[in-house]
Parts: C-alpha cells; structure tokens; sequence
C-alpha cells in the first residue's frame, strides 16, 4: 500500500513538472497570435540558453574564482540577420562582390564585437543557407527580449556610404477590426499580437535605434544621410522586437576589398549604439520597449 | 628574297593597312552600340502600344517623379495631355514615369517594365499591375527599391489626387518583394494630408528631396 502512495506521488511530482516546462514557452514568448507549425525557429537557430546571470548567481566577496568566468550573456539577446543567402545572391556587383557574402562577413563582425561587450548573439545563418523571411523572424520572437539587426549591400547609391532602416508605422485597420481583448488569468487583458505585424508595437522603439546608429554612421561613414529612413523592409515586418536593417553602398564599387574594410566600423557604430540604448542585463523598457500598439 | 616571300608579305601588309583603317570605323560602331540603351522590346513596345487618349485629355503640367541623385526623388514638370477619368490619368503618368525619362541617370523604373493594368478600386486604392521586368530588373537594395516605388507613389500622389493607397502587383499576382527587400504585401499610402478611407498614418523622412511612405496592411489576403 505504502508503495503504491509512493509511486502516485512521484507520478504526481512528475506530471507537475511536466506542465512547468510546458507552461515555460508560452510565458517566454510574446508572439502566439497566428503562429502556426512552419513559424517555428529556423533550423540554423542555436537553441535559447540558460537564463542570464543574476546577482544570485554571483560568487560571494570572499571566494575567489578558481579559473577566469567567461563574461556573462546578458539581456538583450541581438539577433544578427546576414540578408539573403543560398540560391538568393542579393546584390551582384561587376567586379565579384555578392550581397549575401559580404553580410555574412559584417555579421560575423557584429557577432565577436556584440560577444566581446557581454551579449548574447543568435544568427539567422551563419553558412550559405536562405531561411525564410518567416524563420528569420521567427529566431527573435523566440526571445523575450531582443534586438533584431539585418546587413544588407544595395547596388546602387553612394560608394562607402551606410543607412538604417527601420519599418514605418502601418494604418492600423487589423486594430480596428479588432473588438475583443482577450483576458489573461490575473484579469489583465492578453496582448496578442499577428504575426504578419509583429513590428507594429516596436516601430517607435525600432526608429529610435535607427536613428542613434544614423547619427553614428554619419559621422564614420563621410556622406551618409544623418537621419535614418523609415521602410517597409520585407524581412522586419514580422519581428515582434526592435528591428533595424542596415545598408552599406554598394556592390558596384571597382575595389571589393573597399567594402569589406567597411565591416569592422559598422560593426564597433552598431554595438556602440546599441550598448549606448541597451546596456547587457539592461530592462526592455528602459529606452527600446514596445509601445503596445501604434 | 623568293617571290613567293614578296608576295606573302606584300598581301599581309595590305592587310595590316585595310585593318587599321577600318578599326576606326569599328570603334565608331561599337560606341554607338554602347549609347543605344533602347531595348528590343522597348522597341516592340513602342509599336504596338496604342497611345493613350480620351475625349477629356487636357494639357497639363505633371509632376513625374524621377532620380535627383544617388538617393533622392525630384519632380520635373512634363507636358502631358492628361485624362480627366482618374484611372486613365494614372495609367498615362505612370507610362510617361517609365518611357519618358531624362536619362538613365534618372531613371527610376527599368525600361524594359511595363504597366499591365491600372484601376482604382471606389475607396480610392489604385492597384498597379507591372510586367515581370519591374521586378527581375529593378537593382537588388533598399534604397534602389524604395526609389522605384517613391517614384511611382509621388508622381500619382501628385498628378491623381483621387488615389489614396497604391497596390502593387506583379504580372497580376501579389509578390512578396520587389526585388527581395520592398514588402508589397501591403497598401502604400498615397496623399496622407486629404481626406481618405483609410486611415492615414504619420511617417518620417525617408530621403532628403521627398519623404517616405508608410505602409497598409493588407486586408485582403496574408501569405
């Protein structure tokens, strides 16, 4: 008898359990509106790591490290988004620059330099693979809180020069149409959001990004713009985080190899920027939150 | 030396002497072959397209929409005898936006597109239908893609005050890019300051000549 309570407890403790974990996804994930199966994290994502440090988590004042701790993978998560890829070139400059080349360069820049401050970076490739704009997105939806930065090389415009994007603000008719607010356990209405306009709650948050690396890029880069331009970049639409893309000019510049030392500056703007708005282990609200709607 | 020798040599060197002087005249040729940037089927186009005319045409300055520069717009007042029926007024300004550009400096659109249909719909959106060359042709890039469509959406915005969002279609089918960054899944909206149907939304500069566009979401169908 007293076996059989035992093994109904810990069937019990395990059936508990099994529903935390469950419930884990739904808790961490701010997109759920509309996500169906071919919306999940692309293949190429590495899986969500452990949780970042706390000041828990920290040794006390007395105990001395016995090796050196690596630097701790802090809030934001950035993903890094190197454009096109697989049979999509991109941009094809005539003397041998390829779009999805060079941003798989810039990207893997980004990354050390993000890395080397103390965040946590997720690339949406890192080989010559074309996810699609659905994947990409859905790398940093996966995440609570992230920011979303795409490279890409235009063809055309003004050599050695760079731009930010960020997406523009939509008519809200889907918002219109909507009626009924969902209520969540505790009573608080549930903020769901459509995965085709998932950047509508981050477009104030994404142009305030833009707009800080703009002025960054302006000052590295000699004829760049000084304000960031606002449009309606594919692969942004559906990333319910800030999201910014980035061009340099361009593919048709005689030397490729004056593109490539582009990569090195844009990657120091960018992180520069970012840490300036985002400090690792920074709140979301704190200067890019979402702003719950238009 | 034999005679064979003096004859061989006598021949090579006319030779010699017939080539240089018609190198010139090759040369020639080769660079007004390199100028002539017409196209075949513009040509055909050209032929067979009947021109657009209606009893109402009037003479009017349009305002078309072309490159002032790597990454601006500006307009240029152009001549245009323009329809007073608002579809065909938009169809005839778009065709000038495409065929009648300064230079290729200036182009905005590849010269090889061609706009297929052009209605408006009653709560004023303008559906826009393009040949497969406005998106094989356009050059990959956001800034290149986004002139290509600030050209079309400022010149109707300025010459059609009826329209008040722009659909963009490819050979009659919705695509997702232009030429793999534009988003034409949704609307664009077109004169923000009249009053519309839709809900105009509040947008920043975008280049320093004209501003950019905000986009609608589609209401019809979602990928």
């Amino acid at each position: 008898m007293l076996f059989i309570m035992l093994r109904w407890s810990s069937m019990l403790r395990a059936a508990a359990l099994s529903i935390a974990i469950a419930a884990i996804p739904f808790a961490a994930t701010p997109v759920c509106a509309q996500q169906d199966q071919s919306q999940q994290p692309a293949q190429v994502a590495p899986p969500p790591q452990a949780p970042p440090a706390t000041p828990l988590q920290q040794p006390a004042p007395n105990q001395t490290p016995a090796v050196s701790q690596p630097p701790a993978r802090l809030s934001p998560v950035i993903v890094i988004n190197a454009s096109h890829g697989g049979t999509d070139n991109g941009a094809r400059g005539p003397n041998g620059p390829v779009e999805k080349d060079v941003v798989l360069i810039f990207a893997r820049m980004a990354r050390s330099e993000f890395e080397r401050q103390g965040y946590r970076v997720v690339m949406t490739r890192n080989d010559d693979s074309n996810p699609s704009y659905e994947d990409r997105a859905a790398v940093a939806n996966a995440y609570r809180d992230a920011i979303f930065i795409s490279f890409h090389v235009s063809s055309t415009g003004q050599i050695g020069t760079a731009r930010a994007y960020s997406y523009p603000v939509s008519a809200p008719i889907a918002a219109a149409n909507q009626t009924e607010v969902p209520v969540g356990p505790t009573g608080r209405p549930i903020s769901l959001i459509p995965w085709e306009t998932g950047q509508q709650s981050y477009v104030q948050a994404s142009h305030r990004l833009a707009d800080a690396l703009q002025s960054t890029l302006a000052l590295r880069f000699n004829g760049s713009p000084k304000v960031s331009a606002q449009f309606a970049v594919r692969e942004l639409r559906s990333v319910a985080a800030p999201a910014i893309a980035v061009e340099v000019s361009s593919v048709s510049t005689e030397d490729p190899n004056s593109l490539l030392v582009m990569g090195a500056p844009l990657a120091f703007s960018i992180v520069r920027t970012v840490v300036a708005l985002r400090p690792p282990g920074s709140s979301p609200n704190a200067s890019l939150g979402p702003t719950g709607g238009k | 030396m034999p005679r064979n020798l003096k004859i061989t040599l006598a021949v090579l060197c006319v030779a010699v002497a017939i080539g240089l002087i018609s190198l010139r005249g090759l040369h020639k040729r080769i660079e007004n072959l390199s100028e002539n940037t017409t196209s075949e089927e513009q040509e055909r186009r050209e032929l067979l397209k009947p021109a657009i005319s209606t009893p109402t045409d009037v003479l009017v300055a349009a305002k078309i929409y072309w490159a002032a520069g790597p990454d601006s717009l500006a307009p240029q007042e152009v001549d245009l005898p323009l329809s007073a029926d608002p579809a065909t007024r938009g169809r005839q300004v778009i065709d000038t936006l495409i065929a009648k550009a300064p230079g290729p400096q200036q182009r905005t659109l590849p010269a090889d597109a061609a706009l297929l249909g052009f209605y408006i719909l009653p709560d004023g959106t303008a559906v826009a239908d393009f040949s497969d060359a406005l998106a094989s042709e356009t050059p990959s890039g956001i800034e290149s893609e986004q002139m290509a469509i600030d050209s079309i959406a400022h010149t109707l915005e300025n010459n059609v005050p009826a329209v008040h969002r722009l659909k963009i279609l490819i050979h009659g089918q919705e695509v997702e890019t232009l030429a793999g960054h534009a988003d034409l899944t949704g609307f664009f909206d077109l004169n923000p300051s009249a009053p519309a149907v839709v809900p105009a939304a509040t947008f920043s500069s975008g280049s320093p000549v004209v501003p950019s566009r905000s986009v609608s979401e589609s209401a019809v169908s979602k990928p």
